[in-house]
């Protein structure tokens, strides 16, 4: 049951993200800055673990806010709203990175050809990770280079599902793609942080 | 050991994002395959250690953050209001141009009726009929006889005032030439 809240003396039933996005369908400017209020932290969040930036988190997060305004009347209610929206903000931030490719080319972070979607198998490692309660000690400086050299869609499936605890299928919905192609993204991104995180 | 590793199953099974069926199939494997509970257990470890490191994202200026959202939704709004006034524009202008156009059309046609320019040349029969018409105006069927026997270039005068030559005239004439 929704939980009341109270705002200028009034009693006010909290309203759900399907019942406000309909709002901003009907152009009702309270139900945006509530809407904006409730997920501004979280995108921004997901944005700066996409791109690494601040400036480019919060231009392509407000920018995810914007197109929601403006495609809140095609929202069918059929899918959750925060995968609605999530598939809004990670298709802005893939086009971000899409580009500024030249910029990366330059300095490229990954050999020619390695596309870390493009491997076949790679099956468990037979030797002991370094993994476990000490990596958390480990500087969190160190993940950023390591999130940078997976691909797009491998980044989103890992940060969705450790950041906002989306279920491969909710993944998938994001991505638009099936999800055994959702759990095969969720994992070779963390085989690929295993082996580049390896030697911290 | 198990030939089928259920790599990627691993995560959505630590997630609890199996279904039951799934669950007990990842549950078996992972009783005898001692390199899958690594495996897991590795990948449980690496998403303890990105949503630590996400949790740490500093969080911006959330004032200043929407100053900039409003100030972007005013420039998307006016730039939408730019586009519809253009497009209103345009609308405007293309009945304009076709409404002139046909003005122009209807002003030439009036002009060429009125002067008869541009209208094309009359075919051979149209000529023809003309001036079997004026012959038949002067009479010069009704006297044919006495044309017969006329130069017509140097006997005009003759033929104008042909109306005039009395029936003895003309017998007078005939037998003259």
């Amino acid at each position: 049951m929704a939980a009341p809240r109270f705002r200028g003396g009034l009693t006010q039933v909290e309203r759900s993200d399907e019942e406000l996005c309909r709002g901003i369908a009907e152009h009702d400017a309270d139900a945006f800055e509530i809407m904006v209020d409730r997920h501004q932290a979280r995108a921004y969040r997901l944005a700066y673990s996409m791109l690494g930036n601040e400036a480019d988190a919060r231009d392509v997060s407000q920018d995810a806010f914007i197109r929601l305004c403006e495609a809140a009347g095609k929202f069918d209610g059929r899918s959750r709203f925060s995968t609605w929206f999530y598939r809004i903000l990670v298709n802005l931030c893939i086009d971000h990175q899409r580009r500024n490719r030249w910029w990366r080319r330059l300095a490229p972070l990954t050999s020619p050809g390695e596309d870390p979607d493009d491997r076949g198998y790679d099956p468990p490692s037979e030797e002991p990770g370094p993994e476990g309660d000490a990596m958390l000690s480990q500087s969190i400086g160190k993940l950023r280079p390591a999130l940078d050299k997976l691909s797009p869609q491998q980044r989103a499936a890992v940060l969705l599902q450790t950041q906002e605890g989306f279920t491969s299928r909710e993944i998938a919905a994001v991505l638009k793609c099936s999800e055994n192609t959702a759990r095969v993204h969720v994992h070779r991104g963390i085989m690929q942080l295993r082996k580049l995180l390896q030697n911290d | 050991m198990a030939a089928y590793h259920p790599e990627t199953e691993l995560v959505p099974y630590l997630r609890g994002g199996l279904s039951a069926e799934e669950r007990s199939q990842v549950e078996r494997h992972l009783e005898q395959c001692s390199q899958c509970r690594q495996s897991m257990e590795s990948a449980g470890a690496m998403l303890s250690r990105i949503a630590h490191a996400v949790d740490e994202v500093r969080a911006p200026d959330w004032t200043q953050y929407r100053i900039e959202l409003r100030r972007k939704m005013r420039a998307v709004e006016a730039g939408r209001v730019d586009a519809a006034g253009r497009w209103r524009l345009a609308g405007f202008g293309w009945p304009s141009i076709a409404m002139s156009a046909a003005a122009a059309a209807i002003l030439g046609i009036a002009i060429m009726m009125h002067h008869g320019v541009g209208l094309p040349a009359p075919g051979v029969d149209q000529l023809q009929m003309p001036q079997e018409m004026s012959d038949a105006d002067v009479g010069l069927l009704a006297n044919y006889r006495v044309v017969e026997h006329l130069d017509l270039l140097e006997n005009y005068d003759v033929i104008e005032h042909l109306d005039e030559l009395a029936p003895g005239d003309r017998r007078n004439h005939e037998t003259s030439s």
